[in-house]
């Protein structure tokens, strides 16, 4: 049976007995919808729906692959993009694991060259080392790991979003977006309509894009004479504490290796590696700003920055200031994985188990051949590694697979 | 919690006061000065009996000092006009530069009654400070917050301080280099006096609106024309951000440039911002769509019906018409394109300028070398 024909029919099996799950957002007559279609693969835009029922109905019939809605608020959802009458957007974060260095060193993506077909593993190198060409298929894998790493960008995010920003928990909607990360959606009135400059200060404070350390309390003071070096308190606010805290973190696990790499001297990277331990308690009297002989202004800054990095959101900066974005309804499928967007309370994440959470389909087999695939697990069961081989699976796993498109179905 | 002395209230909001005459003489574009305007009964077609010379005169030399100090700056001096001159000026100081109906005169008045409101403010109380701002619908407060050995002594909600803020280009005013908690930016008078001046700033352009013009009496056009003859010099168009070199010199590309077009040439894939950038950046410097085109040919998702229409619309031939410029560097920086700053790069903040400034070293270098 034909790949596509097979998931498109699960797709629609779901749809019909649970388009109900699926909520309208917020002033639906006012939002967008886009969707893909197996048939056609290709966008459909500009669709506007004026109620729940009306949409449900439109994605059981359809069972799309993918289906998307604004963030924006418009007039007239359906006109052209120039004639919409935007009058509002929400304001949405993007994680994805593709933006975050993970400690599994994404061994599990592959890539292949579109011109000689070399194939590897890990993320796409620059050139293809055999052709030099420049273009390449991917495949990526939502793992552990990765996840692991955009849950703890999430919560970073969601820190500066209510202790920084003020938001409350109940302005904040967040969700696993059923692939390889997280969005959070903030819907509060005072967002709406920021305009993508004002967004684009939220980026950079949540990022911390274009910081300036100098400005959140480190300093040289003069005191008795002789010159002191001063930082801000591991318990301050806003970016002070949070720039204490990141650098607190840094200097505990850093290597002289870490240390050389920032452009420190050798002889002020044994000094920090010698006086390590010192430092560390130091925190706890005001920090260890003038313990380190040679460190002046300068390389503090640069350590520092480090610690800045540590504690920021590593988010897709172009969706969050991009007022017209379309992104994945709750509750729907994604195409390439079969797994559901699924949305649950912020205060929740810690716990949240986003493989077993996001498994739509519970029930049946089915026998398919497997290309390759590395070993992943979907609610309480792992499966694979597979290679070249035919093999039963229950249905979500088997899914999985079709969706990334590592596998056919076998009669 | 702070030691000063000053008096303070934490729900400000009730204490509002009304203003003085003296306070709408300072800034006459407050909805209240507008009211006391409505309610001494003027009428802007009486305007021209003789009763009304001095506050005619006044708007008169209201729009000419715009034109004519630098940086603009409308005068404050109450030893030289009476208050109630001063506030009934102002609607009329208006009227004058709408039916001059020029871009630049209406920002530059908008800038120079700013700028005096800015001066004055800085010298306010804090209290007024905060009754001004609450009038713009600011959420503002008194905080005496400490942090380190600063201390800050307002708290504004920060989406008022992005409205006004976002505008501003050092980095001390970037929300990250702020003192953010709770939804609140904590800053110093002197830091909300001059956001107040860009909303003011903005406000006085809203109301200088090209649709009231054809309301105004006869006699406003007359005045406004005499201004418009006298100091038509002073009436420089605004400078556009457009020219047109001969040839697009790839040697004065900034680095972030280079590093798309090399994406582009070799037919990597170029994430969307960067299409942007890249294209904006070459329709900028003269290059036509046909060519920019061509450029992207090699890419492996080329579509060239799509591509063509996206390139021609940045150039502004086709949908809105409006031509679009590049990002500015701090941009690119957000969206990680920027590989890093060379020396040119420190002392501009937009691609567009690097080009320029490359531009004149390059030809200048070529002429040498061609005399040589
Ligand atoms: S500083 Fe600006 S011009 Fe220079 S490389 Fe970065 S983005 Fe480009």
């Amino acid at each position: 049976m034909d790949t596509q024909a097979f998931i498109h029919e699960r797709f629609s099996e779901f749809y019909s007995g649970n388009a109900n799950g699926i909520e309208a957002p917020r002033s639906i007559e006012n939002r967008e919808f886009g969707f893909t279609l197996f048939k056609e693969n290709m966008m459909v835009r500009h669709k506007g729906f004026i109620n729940a029922d009306e949409l449900r109905d439109f994605i059981k019939r359809n069972a799309p692959s993918n289906v998307y809605y604004s963030t924006a608020y418009y007039s007239v959802p359906e006109a052209k993009m120039d004639e919409k009458g935007w009058l509002g957007s929400d304001l949405f974060f993007d994680i994805d694991a593709d933006h975050i260095p993970a400690k599994c060193n994404k061994i599990h993506d592959s890539w292949a060259c579109r011109k000689c077909g070399l194939r590897g593993r890990g993320p796409a190198p620059g050139k293809c080392p055999s052709c030099g060409n420049e273009s390449f298929d991917e495949r990526t894998w939502p793992c552990e790991i990765c996840l692991e790493a955009a849950r703890v960008e999430t919560m970073n995010l969601m820190d500066i979003l209510t202790s920084d920003l003020g938001f409350s928990f109940s302005d904040i909607k967040c969700s696993f977006s059923g692939h390889r990360g997280y969005h959070v959606q903030v819907e509060s009135e005072e967002v709406l309509k920021l305009d993508s400059i004002a967004r684009k200060e939220i980026v950079d404070y949540v990022t911390g894009t274009g910081i300036d350390v100098l400005f959140h309390g480190l300093e040289s003071v003069r005191r008795d004479g002789g010159k002191l070096i001063v930082g801000p308190g591991l318990d301050e606010k806003g970016w002070r504490g949070r720039a204490a805290r990141g650098t607190y973190e840094f200097l505990l696990a850093a290597t002289p290796e870490d240390l050389r790499r920032l452009g420190l001297k050798k002889s002020i990277v044994d000094e920090i590696i010698a006086n390590k331990d010192l430092m560390l308690e130091s925190w706890a009297f005001g920090g260890p700003w003038n313990i380190v002989k040679g460190l002046g202004l300068k390389g503090w800054s640069k350590i520092v920055q480090r610690g800045v990095s540590l504690q920021s959101a590593k988010i897709d900066t172009v969706v969050t200031v991009d007022i017209h974005r379309l992104i994945r309804l709750p509750n729907t499928l994604h195409g390439k994985t079969g797994l559901l967007k699924v949305s649950f309370p912020p205060n929740e994440i810690e716990e949240f188990d986003p493989l077993k959470r996001s498994v739509a389909f519970r029930k049946g087999d089915v026998k398919i051949y497997v290309e390759e695939a590395p070993k992943f697990r979907l609610g309480d069961e792992s499966f694979g590694p597979f290679k070249k081989q035919t093999v039963t699976l229950p249905l979500s796993a088997a899914l999985f697979l079709l969706c990334k498109d590592a596998a056919r179905v076998v009669d | 919690m702070s030691s000063s002395a000053r008096p303070r209230n934490s729900k400000g909001r009730e204490m509002a006061k009304t203003l003085t005459l003296e306070d709408m003489a300072k800034y006459p574009f407050m909805p209240e000065a507008a009211e006391e305007v409505r309610k001494l009964g003027f009428r802007i077609d009486g305007l021209f009996e003789a009763d009304y010379a001095p506050i005619l005169d006044r708007a008169e030399r209201r729009v000419i000092e715009a034109l004519t100090t630098n940086p603009p700056e409308v005068r404050y001096d109450p030893s030289l006009y009476k208050e109630d001159v001063e506030m009934l000026s102002f609607p009329v100081a208006v009227a004058l530069v709408t039916s001059l109906a020029n871009e630049y005169v209406k920002r530059r008045y908008a800038l120079a009654e700013a700028r005096r409101a800015y001066e004055l403010l800085k010298r306010e109380s804090e209290e007024k400070i905060v009754e001004i701002a609450r009038k713009f619908g600011w959420r503002i407060r008194f905080s005496g917050e400490k942090s380190g050995v600063i201390k800050f002594d307002f708290a504004l909600n920060f989406i008022d301080y992005l409205r006004n803020a976002s505008s501003f280009h050092d980095k001390d005013w970037k929300l990250i280099n702020k003192f953010v908690i709770n939804g609140e930016v904590h800053l110093s008078k002197q830091e909300v006096a001059r956001l107040l001046q860009e909303e003011i700033r903005r406000y006085i352009e809203g109301k200088i609106d090209p649709k009231i013009k054809s309301a105004l009496p006869e006699k406003i056009f007359e005045r406004a024309e005499k201004i418009k003859q006298t100091y038509s010099s002073s009436f420089k168009e605004l400078p556009t951000e457009d020219f047109s070199p001969s040839e697009a010199a790839e040697e004065a590309f900034p680095q972030c440039i280079m590093e798309l077009y090399k994406a582009a040439q070799s037919g990597r894939h170029v994430p969307h911002v960067g299409r942007f950038a890249l294209t904006s950046f070459l329709i900028n410097i003269g290059m036509s769509p046909g060519l920019i085109v061509d450029l992207f040919r090699r890419s492996s998702d080329f579509n060239e019906r799509m591509t063509r229409y996206q390139i021609e619309h940045i150039a502004g031939e086709r949908g809105s018409g409006t031509k679009y410029t590049p990002p500015k560097c701090d941009t690119l920086q957000t969206h990680g394109l920027c590989p890093g700053m060379d020396d040119i790069c420190r002392r501009i903040k937009h691609p567009l300028t690097y080009y320029r400034r490359k531009m004149r070293a390059v030809k200048a270098k070529r002429v040498k070398e061609s005399k040589g």
